[in-house]
């Protein structure tokens, strides 16, 4: 069944999925996985009962039940399932199970970002990769920002009155996914309202000096069209082609340029030609492949059935991977390179992403991107907090404080990882004076002035925002040293902290369930729909206290990957700052809190003895397991592994290639990780290996699923 | 014989202009006929950021049983609202206070968030998760009509800001500039534009179709599907594009003539007000039959009324004033800002004969706000303001309805009442939403059988 069903049917990779994962009898869906569901899984999760609104019964290997089967198979690798009370499956069938399940996962990953991980990392790092590496053929909306930049190559000049036609989900994490977007009739409806603001403008015309031209920017080809006297056919195909190479990027075809004429044609009877004429023009910027990256392989096939990306596909592909521009300068470039063979197209590429994350003036918008979406600190903006009394509080600051840092981190390009991990500098409340002034040298100063007091008036003076920090005094030289033993790296910024708190507390689960799955590249099932998460209120216990709610029987099973990983955060109050004890509420002293005539007055808070302390488990790397003292410990031993470094090589592959790696990807994966190692943590290595591997390069059609 | 003005609308129903002047005839047609017509039946949302205070649902002289007026009550209390003064925040809707039902201690706990549900508040499902069409949606497919649902707003974002899904994970967007709004209704028939332009589009709609089909034929399995809505959005539009046709004059008859300073650089108020008169406009032409019309909300976004000497909406509901007025103060000269623009819409509708009586008749506006009862709700209450009774479906006469407290005997959720709303149109079902956890002891199934009536 799986091998029938096979997304991509390559032999190379079957036969490496099967010693990967199956053995030499090879598990099949009706032979090995519905039997054993029908014993064991069925009876809670089929028709008659569906514990934890889990239904099994209609489970089949088609794609869209690739997460259901990851779940399962976490499942039975942990021995969750079925539960002790009932009666245990046989080893060998359970491994069998798992082995299909597996195999499964390798094949068709999940569409969905936070699902890649459950492609077990060992399939990917744990042996040597033998297979050629491709993606499948397909098609991925564009970015947002790439239509904003599609609209400004069809007309250079400002525009105003047009719409956003389309978003990206709100979910954290890496968010543009090939297989997330598609265009639906409130989007459509937009895209038909922008084509038509931005066909008019090109179109613009005004009297000068008793003549009609041009408004500026309009397009010099498409104002022969505007004559009250019909165009002639050459007038209309240059203004086709004009167009079509404005919007897509290459020449239409003869075919093409007729069916456009045809729709000048129908509209013509109006007697509004000037209408007709913007309407075909119009058309052309609603194409399907100038909102879209197509990604089909239409270039020519090698010899195992894979097919290279045609230079203008390629020319997409790169370009709007690294940033959100296309560069049509650099196809041909790519037809000269595609003659001389794949060395040759690798090395056009590698340049491109040279000239993109090196170059002084180029826009690394896209680049910086990837680390805000994978470490998501600047959500730290999104998380509402009450203002801590007499200190400033400013979120957007201390974001802007950690992105500065990442950049620089990621533009001195060495370590890359490890320094985002582990460094013991931060920017400080700072902004640059004049910065985007050219010529003038850039004087640092604090972006958030200390709140001014009256000490007059009785006022208490307004704690500064370099607190936040440790630091007594803003600091002139950044990025600066934090106070020794008390932070280091983005983990421990104030803006990482905040991003993943709660309103009013810490929130150790999704600190560590972050670092379950971008650190140590581990699954935590997503809470089950009607469970309520309700820690304790009981203010007068420190949180972790409050957490022991997590411990009992059903709960442990997820957050036993996630509460002790977060836990040694707990270093920091809820705002980010360092502490040293936990306030909490003093019950008696509360009591007494009251005034002449007994009302209360509020809660009156103690300190208690701070625990930092956590576990790492089943990380993957039993040298790593084990107990940690405090979050400094443990994201050293962490940020020492190669498990980690593979696992954030893992999520850049995801970003740049929109997709979840499957294990035709390992070779791709195993040498970016290589080619980051080799030049000495440098994460342009890792972009030029990313879109020069043959995951990127190749395609393969994809097989219809099984209905 | 000579004709009655009955038979002749009845013999203009079945001749040919029937398509060109279809509702407005059929109504006409239908007034004609008394009561034996059938009325369209339609619903306004109107979802409005930073909370709805229960206070304002209370009338003069009522109290509710516990120590403070935003305390839910412990059993269900009611009364009735003739002869009682409406609360300052709720006077403009006096005219029509025998058509109101307002209605406390409702629920939506699921929908919790810092400040606006989003989602949460017509879908009844955590805020991030798109579970399933919005109750907004879920009426559109019941009432039908040329546009199952319009959805228009105010807001500081721009567009980028749904508070409506029309299937699980499509969130549909308000569209929050009045311009736009103008244009997606009306544009058929704007003044500056003529029959061509229309002609244009449908040409341009056919060809993308096409186009798209044909697009399609390189792409294999779930790769197609991505095509599948533009194409789909393209064959809609087009359908959308021939019953437009069908409705020109019609369509022409209520397009709204906004005014310059509705359209460009607009306040709030001037935004909102254009909202509504386009949304009136919308359900007087017979364009749709489901609207929500959105009011700050989504995120932090909250608002911003300088023109009402209120610059920020998020200082207020953190009890900041501006110059002499309280934060309460503030929070009522915007609900009255709101309620005057909903009492307009009433009046609009009350004054266009349907049936045996008028559009509002057939009506029921639904108007609470996406943040449950407060700037930072509980979620355990969730006040609601009914105003018509969706053709004698929902009774609505001028009560004032008080359900159990969170968590107690019959206590009832905001799910109960959409629920109520899909029962009053025909569409009964058990469940809405994701059920509150937090009340497995409870029924949450089925609509509020108080607000029904004999005729539902």
């Amino acid at each position: 069944m799986f091998s029938s069903a096979g997304r991509f049917p390559l032999a190379g990779l079957l036969v490496l999925l099967k010693c990967a994962a199956l053995g030499a009898n090879e598990p099949t869906f009706a032979q090995t996985v519905q039997p054993f569901l029908k014993a064991h899984c069925i009876k809670c999760h089929g028709p008659d009962q569906q514990a934890g609104e889990v239904r099994l019964d209609e489970l089949t290997a088609e794609r869209k039940h690739t997460h259901t089967w990851g779940l399962i198979r976490a499942q039975l690798r942990d021995g969750y399932m079925p539960p002790r009370r009932e009666p245990p499956p046989d080893a060998a069938q359970t491994r069998a199970v798992i082995a299909w399940t597996t195999a499964l996962i390798a094949s068709r990953p999940g569409r969905l970002p936070n699902h890649g991980n459950l492609l077990p990392h060992e399939l990917l790092f744990g042996g040597p990769a033998l297979t050629a590496g491709f993606g499948p053929a397909r098609v991925w909306r564009l970015h947002p920002n790439a239509y904003q930049y599609l609209v400004r190559d069809v007309f250079k000049e400002r525009l105003t009155g047009l719409s956003a036609p389309f978003t990206l989900q709100g979910e954290r994490g890496i968010r543009d996914f090939a297989d997330l977007y598609s265009l639906d009739e409130a989007s459509t409806e937009i895209l038909i309202r922008n084509a038509a603001l931005i066909v008019e403008a090109q179109t613009s015309t005004e009297n000068k000096n008793g003549q009609t031209v041009g408004r500026n920017g309009a397009v010099r080809e498409f104002l022969d069209l505007l004559a009250p006297s019909a165009p002639t056919p050459r007038q209309l195909e240059t203004a086709i082609q004009t167009q079509f190479r404005k919007a897509v990027a290459r020449p239409a075809t003869a075919d093409e340029v007729r069916r456009y004429v045809g729709l000048y044609d129908k509209g013509v009877p109006t007697g509004d030609r000037v209408g007709a004429a913007r309407t075909m023009l119009q058309v052309i910027l609603l194409r399907a492949d100038a909102l879209y990256r197509y990604e089909l392989g239409t270039g020519p096939a090698d010899t195992t059935g894979r097919r290279w990306l045609s230079p203008v596909e390629l020319e997409m592909a790169v370009n709007l991977s690294l940033g959100h521009q296309r560069h049509p300068a650099l196809v041909p470039t790519l037809v000269a390179a595609q003659q001389q063979g794949v060395a040759a197209v690798r090395a056009a590429i590698a340049e491109r992403v040279r000239a993109v994350l090196t170059g002084n003036k180029s826009d690394k918008e896209r680049i910086y991107g990837f680390f805000r979406e994978y470490f998501a600190y600047h959500h730290a903006t999104e998380v509402f907090k009450d203002k801590p009394a007499r200190w400033s509080y400013a979120p957007t600051q201390l974001v802007a404080d950690t992105d500065r840092l990442m950049q620089q981190i990621v533009n001195s390009d060495r370590d890359v990882f490890r320094e985002l991990l582990l460094t013991t500098k931060s920017f400080v409340n700072a902004i640059y004076k004049d910065e985007n002034k050219p010529g003038r040298v850039p004087v640092l100063m604090p972006a958030v002035k200390p709140i001014s007091f009256r000490p007059e008036k009785g006022d208490k003076p307004a704690v500064q925002f370099e607190t936040w920090y440790g630091l007594e005094q803003f600091p002139e030289v950044q990025p600066v040293e934090l106070p020794a033993e008390q932070r280091l790296g983005i983990l421990m910024q104030p803006s990482w902290l905040i991003a993943w708190s709660t309103n009013f507390e810490t929130d150790p689960v999704r600190r560590g369930r972050w670092i379950r799955e971008r650190l140590l590249g581990g699954t935590v099932p997503d809470l089950p729909i009607g469970v309520a998460a309700m820690v304790s209120d009981d203010h007068e216990q420190p949180f972790r206290t409050r957490l022991q709610v997590t411990r009992s029987g059903r709960c442990w099973k997820c957050h036993q990957k996630m509460d002790d990983l977060g836990l040694p955060f707990e270093q920091f109050d809820h705002f980010g700052r360092y502490r040293t004890t936990e306030a909490v509420v003093d019950a008696a002293a509360t009591a007494k809190n009251v005034d002449k005539k007994g009302k209360a007055l509020g809660p009156v808070l103690r300190q208690v003895p701070l625990d930092t302390t956590g576990t790492i488990t089943d990380s993957g790397d039993a040298r790593l397991d084990g107990p940690v003292r405090d979050p400094r410990e443990l994201i050293r031993k962490i940020a020492a592994t190669d498990r980690a470094r593979q696992v954030f090589v893992r999520h850049a592959f995801r970003y740049f290639l929109g997709r979840n790696e499957s294990l035709a990807d390992a070779k791709t994966l195993q040498d970016a990780d290589r080619a980051y190692v080799q030049a000495g943590g440098s994460f342009r290595a890792l972009v030029q290996a990313l879109l020069t591997s043959d995951s990127f390069l190749y395609r393969v059609a994809p097989v219809e699923d099984q209905p | 014989m000579i004709p009655t003005r009955r038979h002749l609308l009845h013999g203009l129903s079945l001749g040919a202009s029937a398509t060109v002047l279809g509702p407005i005839v059929d109504r006409l047609v239908a007034h004609a006929a008394g009561a034996s017509a059938v009325a369209q039946r339609r619903v306004v949302f109107v979802v409005q950021s930073n909370g709805m205070a229960p206070a304002h649902l209370l009338p003069a002289g009522l109290e509710r049983k516990s120590a403070t007026t935003d305390s839910p009550t412990r059993t269900f209390t009611e009364h009735a609202l003739v002869g009682r003064t409406l609360h300052p925040a709720l006077a403009p809707l006096a005219p029509f206070q025998g058509r109101l039902a307002l209605v406390q201690g409702l629920s939506n706990k699921i929908a919790l968030s810092d400040h606006s549900s989003e989602l949460g508040a017509l879908g009844c499902y955590p805020k991030d998760k798109v579970l399933g069409a919005t109750i907004d949606y879920q009426m559109g497919a019941v009432l039908g009509g040329i546009f199952p649902q319009v959805g228009v707003g105010y807001s500081e974002r721009g567009n980028a800001y749904c508070f409506s899904a029309s299937a699980p994970g499509r969130r549909a967007p308000i569209v929050c500039s009045p311009a736009e709004s103008f244009r997606m209704l009306f544009g058929s028939v704007a003044a500056h534009q003529d029959r061509t332009a229309f002609d244009h589009r449908t040409n341009l709609l056919e060809f993308m179709a096409d186009d798209i089909k044909q697009a399609r034929t390189a792409l294999a399995g779930e790769e197609r599907q991505k095509l599948d809505g533009y194409l789909e959005a393209f064959e809609n539009l087009h359908g959308r594009q021939a019953q437009l046709a069908a409705r020109a004059a019609e369509i022409r008859q209520h397009a709204p003539k906004l005014a310059d300073k509705q359209l460009k650089n607009a306040t709030a108020s001037l935004t909102l007000e254009a909202q509504f008169e386009i949304a009136a406009a919308a359900l007087l032409a017979g364009l749709t039959r489901v609207v929500t019309i959105t009011s700050g909300g989504g995120g932090q976004a909250f608002g911003s009324y300088p023109e009402l000497g209120i610059p920020g909406l998020h200082h207020i509901g953190h009890g900041g004033g501006y110059e002499d007025k309280s934060a309460q103060d503030c929070f009522v000269a915007i609900r009255q800002l709101h309620t005057r623009l909903i009492a307009g819409l009433a009046h609009k509708l009350h004054t266009q004969p349907e049936g045996t009586g008028t559009m509002l008749d057939n009506t029921v506006i639904v108007y609470l706000s996406d943040s449950g009862d407060s700037h930072h709700p509980t979620g355990k209450q969730w006040p609601v303001v009914l105003l018509g009774n969706l053709g004698g479906r929902l009774n609505t006469n001028g009560r004032y309805l008080d359900y159990p407290a969170y968590g107690r005997p019959g206590h009832r959720t905001l799910a109960n009442l959409y629920l109520t709303l899909l029962h009053a149109v025909g569409k009964p079902q058990d469940t809405f939403g994701v059920p509150d956890p937090g009340l497995c002891d409870l029924d949450q199934t089925g609509p509020l059988t108080e607000l029904l009536t004999a005729r539902s």
